[in-house]
């Protein structure tokens, strides 16, 4: 077993929460140049480790975060990527999260860190350097991610320190409950804060002093600068920095055509004025804020400044969060959509399936399937700001039977309401999906049906994006440096970085044959879980009803799209015609290991 | 403070507060701002190829606090400067996340006064003033290191921190007359932002201000500044 040479220290931080212990678990060469780091090494773990079935809650069952070979190194905005088979959808899921928790890991010497087991009382960890320490988390059970998140640094007195906590609802179980990154972002849609609520695990604290070693300093600092500065002069993303992606609001809904409303009917929002980046611009933002080492600092804090929630500080809108919880809810109150935003990251939940699952509810009120008796009174309608917030208090504490039921998700819930509520029950695989309507946005599509986790904007629209994005994942790098992860750049520019690096002489054609490789192996881990062709659609509302209005009027996702885009990204990656991947191409990849499961596999298919 | 009295009586005698004590230093480095504008760019730009550049001595480093995104691309290009990698514990200039909300860079403000080289014990001198450019140099030679912390509580600002691996306070040197941090800034925030970052010759008295803030009071600063709309401060949905 080779060390790295640089980009990696070759060490994963093994926490066992049971015994309260931690050790280290060596990771060869190469593994990382195989697997990469971040949602690639995260996978591999999951794939090797995990026989068919696991169950998520176990107490053996692991949380993968992870780093890339390139954060705490010179490279422009790095990332986190956190891994766990999902206690929500029963399959591989990975979140990538933006602030500075990653860099600060890799600076205290580990390329992840590992966390297996279930502590018999609430603790968090504080991790400096090579140093582990467990506390005591009694007080802060129950807390929100805010109040949790300054107590923590407080406790451990250490202002510089990184955290990653989670809030009511991971605490109470809730499957889509998020874990938040300093406060505002949030690594959501893999049901790690449920996961971490089981494991009586209330947070994480990091702080580095280490530097990453580089196997040639002079020339991966000449190629990371050059990537900067492209980075720093591409046109293309000046918008990013002034709008964030509050910006796309209006965009998606004048010229996409793909702004998601009122649970998907339409794409045509017209009140998106009063709620968008014009309005966050003119009435709520303060400040701009980066992640690391980023020029495009596209996170925007800003304060509602009258009403009743006068004094609350948040972050965005963004996209997602502002199309979920305001256009797709019929909201044109901005102050209310910001309160909602800010509470879901206040309780820890994840804000896309939070929006999904509100919308999907309320037009079951709409439509009479459900009363607002079932909900505990609480009267669910389009733009009622009010009544959201008190729902998703209620969802987060797993409140009464309102609380209950929506905590389910939206899967379960059209199971268990029944009345034909499939028509308009919008989740790919189990998961709410986010907020581009692939009717107006036809590349969103294969994202949504074919990307890893269900229902996620983080994965590609053609198979090569797929590919691409795959490889972004694990480097946990983010995708708006500037256009290099989409242009003819890539590959060149990371190769360029990564074998100076780390030592190695990684050619293009192994990039992507490394990005097919992760997709590939994912692709098996939700194989073994039962997953084939018939679960690579969309929704039935995007393949039998057409957009209604607005500058797509009468688009639809047909048979003859989904077909085409299933053909495509299966050939591309080498799966047979059920979407499982052959023999030959897990060879090809040198993912031997896994032939065996999913031959077993596919007899039951 | 003895040494500050006798050598700054006026400024110190004032009875005022120090957030009034900020507002009049605000005044001030807006005309600095201005000043630096109409000097030109920071960047010397070569007329003629055949004639020497000849670097900016310059005095001051300043921190335009609001402007800050926390990108901490000062960090980096200073501890690659210093060390040739990026280390943000060696870090001269450093970041602070002040509540998770604003962020506070955290500078060496040059004190005329320099209460750190005041406060030095050893003989001769372990830190001393580059006349040409300002910037605090250290003897590593002569410093105490882990065992002493005389320059660490003297620094009003509370910039200074210690080398992890030796112990020894990391002082800002100006990069010799050339701050790597200030660089990176112009070109990491550019549009919409300004830079956060700045170094001209110009003080103003505003740096001997400036430095009296710590960087939690700084960090109350912005959030008084940008983030209270109402005098009853930050409201919090989950409590």
């Amino acid at each position: 077993m080779t060390a790295p040479k640089g980009g990696n220290f070759g060490k994963i931080l093994e926490i066992d929460l049971s015994r309260q212990k931690y050790k280290t678990r060596k990771i060869s060469d190469d593994e990382c140049r195989k697997y990469i780091g971040g949602a690639g090494m995260g996978g591999y773990f999951l794939t090797s480790e995990y026989k068919a079935h696991h169950d998520p809650l176990a107490e053996d069952s692991f949380i993968f975060i992870g780093v890339g070979p390139l954060n705490g190194t010179y490279c422009v905005s790095t990332r986190t990527s956190i891994v766990n088979m999902s206690p929500y959808t029963g399959l591989l899921s990975h979140a990538e999260v933006g602030a500075h928790l990653g860099n600060e890991i890799k600076w205290a010497g580990w390329d992840g860190i590992y966390i297996k087991g279930r502590s018999k009382k609430p603790v968090y960890l504080y991790i400096k350097d090579d140093k582990v320490q467990f506390r005591d988390a009694g007080k802060l059970w129950g807390k929100t991610t805010e109040d949790v998140d300054e107590s923590m640094r407080q406790e451990i007195n250490d202002p510089y320190a990184r955290t990653a906590v989670i809030g009511p609802a991971g605490e109470n179980g809730v499957p889509f409950a998020a874990v938040i990154i300093e406060r505002f972002r949030a690594a959501a849609r893999t049901g790690t804060g449920a996961l971490m609520g089981n494991k009586k695990l209330k947070g994480i604290a990091v702080r580095g002093t280490k530097a990453v070693p580089v196997a040639d300093n002079k020339k991966f600092y000449q190629a990371a600068k050059a990537a900067k500065q492209l980075a720093v002069d591409k046109e293309g993303w000046q918008g990013i920095k002034r709008w964030g992606t509050a910006g796309l609001l209006e965009l998606k809904h004048w010229v996409s055509g793909s702004l998601i409303t009122k649970n998907f009917q339409t794409t045509w929002y017209p009140d998106i004025e009063y709620i968008g980046g014009e309005e966050a611009n003119r009435t709520f933002w303060k400040r701009h804020v980066a992640c690391n080492h980023c020029p495009v600092h596209c996170q925007k804090y800003g304060v509602i400044r009258e009403g009743k929630h006068a004094g609350l500080i948040a972050e965005g809108p963004e996209y997602e969060t502002g199309g979920l919880l305001g256009s797709n809810l019929g909201v044109s109150d901005f102050a209310g959509m910001m309160a909602m935003i800010e509470l879901c990251d206040a309780m820890g939940i994840d804000a896309i399936s939070t929006g999904g699952v509100l919308a999907f509810t309320t037009e079951c009120i709409d439509r009479g399937v459900l009363k607002p008796g079932d909900l505990d009174g609480v009267a669910l309608k389009w733009g009622d700001a009010d009544a959201y917030l008190e729902m998703i208090r209620k969802m987060a504490y797993q409140d009464g039977k309102g609380g209950k039921l929506l905590a389910k998700g939206v899967r379960k819930m059209s199971q268990e309401i029944g009345q034909g509520s499939e028509a308009w029950a919008v989740h790919v695989k189990g998961k709410e999906i986010a907020a581009h309507d692939p009717r107006g946005d036809k590349g969103r599509g294969p994202s949504y049906a074919l990307g890893t986790c269900g229902g996620d904007h983080h994965e590609g629209g053609t198979p090569a994006t797929q590919a691409r994005w795959a490889m972004l994942n694990s480097l946990v790098m983010c995708s708006f440096v500037g256009g290099y992860p989409w242009g003819k750049e890539t590959p060149g520019i990371f190769t360029a970085m990564l074998n100076p690096l780390c030592g190695w002489n990684m050619s293009d054609d192994e990039y992507w044959t490394t990005g097919k490789r992760i997709i590939t192996l994912e692709r098996c881990f939700q194989v073994r879980e039962g997953i084939s062709r018939k679960d690579d659609v969309l929704p039935k509302r995007f393949t039998t009803e057409k957009l209604p209005e607005g500058p797509k009027k009468g688009a639809i996702f047909t048979a003859e799209d989904t077909k085409k885009m299933q053909e495509a990204t299966y050939s591309y990656f080498g799966w047979d015609e059920k979407g499982i991947p052959t023999d030959k191409s897990l060879k090809a990849y040198d993912l031997e290991y896994l032939i065996d499961d999913v031959r077993e596999a596919k007899k039951a298919l | 403070m003895e040494s500050e009295k006798k050598k700054f009586p006026d400024v110190l005698r004032k009875e005022t507060t120090r957030r009034g004590f900020l507002k009049g230093a605000a005044v001030t480095a807006a005309g600095g701002a201005v000043a630096l504008a109409t000097v030109g760019s920071i960047k010397p730009k070569v007329v003629e190829a055949a004639k020497p550049v000849e670097k900016p001595a310059l005095r001051y480093l300043f921190a335009e606090r609001q402007n800050c995104t926390g990108c901490r691309a000062c960090e980096y290009a200073c501890s690659v400067h210093h060390t040739g990698v990026v280390r943000p514990s060696v870090a001269r200039v450093h970041v602070l996340k002040f509540k998770n909300v604003v962020d506070v860079p955290v500078i060496c403000w040059q004190c005329d006064d320099a209460p750190c080289i005041e406060a030095c014990p050893t003989t001769p001198v372990a830190i001393q003033k580059d006349p040409k450019t300002n910037g605090i140099i250290l003897n590593e030679k002569v410093c105490l290191g882990a065992k002493c912390s005389k320059c660490i509580e003297a620094c009003p600002a509370q910039f200074i921190r210690r080398n992890p691996d030796t112990g020894k306070p990391l002082m800002c040197d100006l990069c010799g007359g050339d701050p790597k941090c200030v660089e990176a800034c112009l070109e990491q925030s550019g549009n919409p932002q300004g830079p956060c970052l700045m170094a001209n010759k110009l003080g103003f008295g505003v740096n001997q201000a400036y430095r009296n803030v710590t960087p939690e009071e700084a960090g109350e600063d912005l959030m008084g500044l940008l983030f209270y709309p109402n005098k009853t401060g930050e409201r919090r949905s989950g409590s």
